[in-house]
């Protein structure tokens, strides 16, 4: 087959995986946390047809290595972890971070994954957990007679109780930071986890360094850009047209080869 | 030197169409790689040798792809001309593509998990907040820890495309002096592809295809009128 056909072909996959990708970042546009991917692509190895050659006998005449490539291969998917816009909610269970941190959940299995949608709730034990139901790390008991709950930029969770005058502290909500959070692995429902490339979590207080702090009343909006998205996506569907103009071209000069002898 | 070689059109034409094809290869890897970063476009062009038959030649176009901001500190771009250096089991590796990220051991690597060099070799991150200055310098939590390796060739030279947007350095490669040097954190360089002129080239391509055929068909059929019609009995 000739080679034309098959590189253009490459180009062809990549671009609609690249389309894959956008279509789930726009998907995504109301998930509170969540962060929008790229796509990354690398070329294939390059068949070299011709090494680098002496002309003339005095060798200053030579040609460069004549090399011809082979398509393109989805080389990764990095997540960008930009802040996302705080939206004001005014409930007093949802806590956004702002700067860098992940809140720390306790998965059914014992695992602790990873997130920045904090839409917490109470479950029926009083304990603050996210929206699916999994307790949040270290676990915040929240009193049956509590009122009043307040989170502060530090972490600091406090209520007041009964008829007290002065608030209760609960206790302080803990967050991480990762080396590397594009190396993070998805695991749904707004989970991350941590896998070598993104190194081991840096347990901190909010507010502490590098830390980002938190905001009480407020969620953090999707990082996806509608706008940057349909930009991409026209890219792609531009790139995916040329590559099929490259296929069409390659087929039409076959035809051509082959009416030499008719 | 050797006396020019004497031609026939019809090799002459063969070859114009085989010249022609690779062309098309050409076009077709670099359009395939038009979101590629950090990926140079290969160009095609034909080279006519002491009278020889027409011969492709490719060059890299090293101009710099256009950068896009990421936000990511590991993301890094060089403007203007140079590369980074990359450890491969082949040997060192010049890459444009700044897409960097930490490995198990925190070690800063590339995209296909080479090391990236710095002038006192590979990179050990302590965990913090990572700051890349203008001249390659790496400091964590304000604390230097080494500049980033970063090499240009001579003008005119030629490297070798290796696939992952790698290329082989050769001879004329030499450290970048620190006040020459700018690299962009957070920025990661776009492929140079230019997709409108890819296009043009390839209908170039294809009509100069089909009229290097018609003139094989020519030849052809004048050789047949020659062979069959001359020596027919009146």
């Amino acid at each position: 087959m000739d080679p034309a056909l098959r590189a253009a072909a490459t180009g062809m996959m990549a671009q609609q995986t690249r389309t894959e990708i956008i279509a789930n970042n726009l998907a995504n546009v109301n998930t509170p946390g969540f962060k929008r991917s790229r796509a990354h692509f690398e070329d294939l190895l390059y068949q070299t047809v011709q090494d680098q050659a002496i002309l003339g006998q005095d060798a200053t005449n030579t040609t460069a290595a004549i090399q011809v490539g082979r398509g393109t291969r989805l080389s990764g998917v990095q997540r960008m972890h930009e802040q996302g816009p705080l939206e004001q909610t005014n409930r007093n269970l949802d806590v956004a971070i702002e700067g860098d941190g992940f809140f720390q959940i306790q998965l059914p299995n014992g695992e602790t994954a990873y997130t920045r949608d904090g839409s917490f709730q109470i479950s029926d034990q009083g304990q603050l957990v996210t929206s699916a139901g999994y307790g949040l790390q270290p676990p915040i008991q929240i009193p049956i007679d509590a009122a009043e709950l307040s989170i502060s930029s530090t972490g600091i969770v406090s209520v007041r109780r009964g008829n007290d005058i002065e608030p209760t502290e609960l206790g302080r909500i803990e967050i991480v930071r990762f080396a590397n959070p594009s190396g993070l692995m998805s695991l749904g429902q707004n989970l991350l986890a941590p896998t070598a490339a993104s190194g081991q979590p840096v347990v901190g207080f909010p507010n502490d360094e590098g830390m980002g702090h938190l905001q009480q009343g407020s969620l953090e909006g999707s990082n996806v850009e509608i706008v940057t998205e349909m930009v991409e996506m026209i890219a792609a569907m531009r790139a995916y047209e040329i590559n099929s103009k490259a296929i069409k071209t390659a087929d039409e000069m076959g035809q051509i080869a082959n009416n030499i002898t008719r | 030197m050797p006396g020019p070689v004497r031609t026939n059109g019809m090799s002459s034409a063969a070859a114009a169409m085989q010249m022609l094809e690779r062309k098309q290869q050409v076009l077709a890897n670099n359009l395939a790689n038009a979101s590629t970063r950090g990926f140079k476009a290969e160009t095609a062009f034909a080279r006519l040798m002491d009278n020889q038959l027409a011969k492709t030649d490719t060059a890299l176009d090293l101009t710099a792809g256009s950068l896009t901001e990421t936000h990511n500190s590991l993301d890094l771009a060089v403007e203007g001309h140079g590369f980074f250096v990359t450890q491969t089991p082949n040997g060192e590796r010049f890459v444009r593509n700044g897409s960097f990220r930490l490995d198990a051991e925190r070690q800063l690597v590339d995209e296909r998990g080479n090391p990236v060099l710095g002038e006192e070799g590979p990179f050990v991150l302590p965990a913090g907040t990572v700051e890349i200055g203008n001249d390659g310098t790496v400091k964590v939590n304000g604390r230097v820890l080494q500049r980033l390796r970063l090499e240009r060739v001579a003008d005119g030279a030629q490297l070798l495309h290796e696939g992952g947007t790698q290329f082989v350095p050769d001879a004329s490669r030499q450290a970048i002096p620190p006040a020459e040097r700018t690299v962009r954190q957070g920025f990661v360089e776009e492929s140079n592809v230019n997709t409108m002129s890819a296009m043009t080239d390839m209908l170039a391509v294809l009509h100069r295809y089909g009229a290097a055929q018609k003139a094989l068909s020519t030849i052809d059929a004048a050789r047949g009128t020659s062979v069959n019609d001359l020596a027919k009995p009146v």
